[in-house]
């Protein structure tokens, strides 16, 4: 599998975490390599507009939607990378994104919960859709780890969408064909997102 | 629904895990003493997030603590916020590059707001965990320390901590000097000197000594998460058995199902 470098992202936790499963990885930021992946990974945090430039510069955005919509690659997006993957985003003004799922990202609005903290940070439980493959396997209601400010809007979206609850619902992992982002970390949800990485993998 | 969060906090000087009490600083044990005695290699089935901060008196080598870093994150499969001496924004790239998810910083927060601000606009506030230590001050109710709890910083803590509500940050870690190893249990009130609905997530240190100190920590509304960084007070499996009794109490902490040792590609001995 290949990890998409675009030097804002924990890519370490990445490959540690695909290591332990026993997968052969690789981390790139040549869009060659993207294009010739079996598997990609988008782990992403940071700033959307940065991340966008960084995904043009590079030339890397034309291999990831070629790789995804032409060539059927299997990709994972993670966090940041989920929403990347969408329309648009709209921190720091409005942001074009790759627009391989039909769906825009948003602030959240303030939740009346926990006094309104943004970022929503923690694990949170996540209520995985009826014929989702990521959650094989995995208990009712897993926890997985969260730390974002942002969120897809899963109207719309098609797919199945698994969503999570923080003052609202919102889309907590996205399955259609190829294209499985989810905005958790799986890489840092202990066993539980080992399990829905390995099911990835498997997918 | 969003759980609460129990924290392992380890402070590296100069090659050895320390213990501190009233920032008073003392070496217990190298990274193979901390592998042996902690089953590190399934310590995330313990805790929810690690933190590792470098409490180095002198400015240390970035180096000796990413090599740390790295060997210990490889399989730590939750959260890891790293700092201390961060002063550029290309030492917080190695610590994120090293296995860190966030970047701990203290003095740079009143000291160096610019950098803040940069760090801030190329990894995201959720990247930033705010230090703040706090000590009792016979005058003015409680002071705000920085350099390893040295120094105090002129003004009310409770103003600086309203200040602290508009910098870019994603969590605030809030220690008190005058608990801080001690084990006899957090100081509380450090937390009425937050503005209400302060709008950061709160992670409470110093002072732990058992599960009910932690207990008392989760319980209160603007408390998301509790630290400890007594190395020997849940030594072996003592956070596994904390965080068991946690939750047979009815804290809301992440349920943990699944074994990672059955996810492991070539299962190893331990």
């Amino acid at each position: 599998m290949t990890v998409v470098d675009i030097g804002l992202s924990n890519t370490r936790s990445v490959l540690n975490a695909f290591q332990y499963l026993g997968a052969e990885t690789e981390v790139t930021g040549d869009p060659k390599s993207v294009l010739s992946a079996e598997v990609i990974v988008l782990p992403g945090v940071g700033s959307y507009r940065r991340a966008m430039e960084r995904l043009w510069e590079s030339q890397l955005s034309d291999a990831i939607t070629t790789s995804a919509q032409e060539n059927g690659t299997k990709i994972l997006g993670i966090c940041l990378g989920m929403q990347l993957l969408c329309r648009s985003g709209t921190e720091d003004g409005i942001t074009p994104g790759l627009g391989i799922i039909p769906a825009d990202v948003a602030v959240f609005t303030t939740p009346d919960v926990r006094a309104g903290k943004i970022p929503h940070v923690g694990f949170n439980s996540v209520r995985p859709a009826d014929g989702s493959v990521l959650f094989e396997g995995l208990p009712q209601n897993p926890d997985f780890y969260f730390v974002h400010s942002f969120q897809m809007m899963p109207e719309g979206a098609g797919g199945t969408t698994s969503l999570c609850n923080y003052g609202i619902d919102f889309a907590a992992a996205y399955e259609h064909e190829n294209i499985f982002p989810t905005q958790f970390h799986p890489e840092k949800s202990q066993a539980n997102g080992l399990q829905l990485l390995k099911n990835f993998l498997e997918a | 629904m969003l759980k609460k969060r129990l924290v392992f906090t380890l402070l590296f000087s100069d090659g050895s895990f320390m213990l501190s009490r009233n920032f008073r600083l003392q070496r217990i044990g190298d990274l193979e003493w901390l592998q042996r005695n902690y089953v590190f290699s399934n310590i995330s089935e313990a805790i929810d997030e690690l933190v590792i901060l470098n409490v180095s008196r002198s400015e240390p080598q970035m180096n000796q603590f990413t090599d740390m870093l790295k060997q210990l994150t490889k399989t730590c499969f939750i959260p890891v916020a790293a700092g201390g001496w961060v002063r550029e924004a290309n030492q917080a790239h190695q610590l994120l590059r090293s296995g860190a998810d966030k970047v701990v910083l203290n003095t740079p927060i009143f000291g160096e707001p610019e950098l803040i601000e940069q760090l801030a606009g190329q990894f995201g506030r959720q990247c930033l965990v705010a230090s703040v230590d706090l000590a009792r001050s016979a005058t003015e109710g409680y002071e705000f320390r920085v350099a390893g709890g040295e120094k105090a910083l002129p003004g009310s803590a409770r103003k600086r901590l309203i200040e602290l509500q508009d910098r870019p940050i994603g969590d605030l870690y809030l220690n008190s000097v005058d608990r801080d190893g001690t084990g006899q249990g957090y100081d509380l009130e450090v937390l009425d000197l937050l503005p209400q609905d302060f709008g950061v997530p709160v992670i409470l240190a110093g002072g732990a000594g058992n599960a009910n100190h932690f207990e008392a920590g989760l319980l209160d509304d603007r408390v998301d998460a509790v630290s400890t960084a007594h190395l020997l007070n849940f030594i072996g499996d003592g956070l596994h058995r904390a965080r068991e009794n946690l939750i047979a109490r009815g804290i809301h902490l992440p349920v943990r199902d699944l074994d990672i040792r059955d996810l492991r590609a070539s299962p190893r001995l331990p």
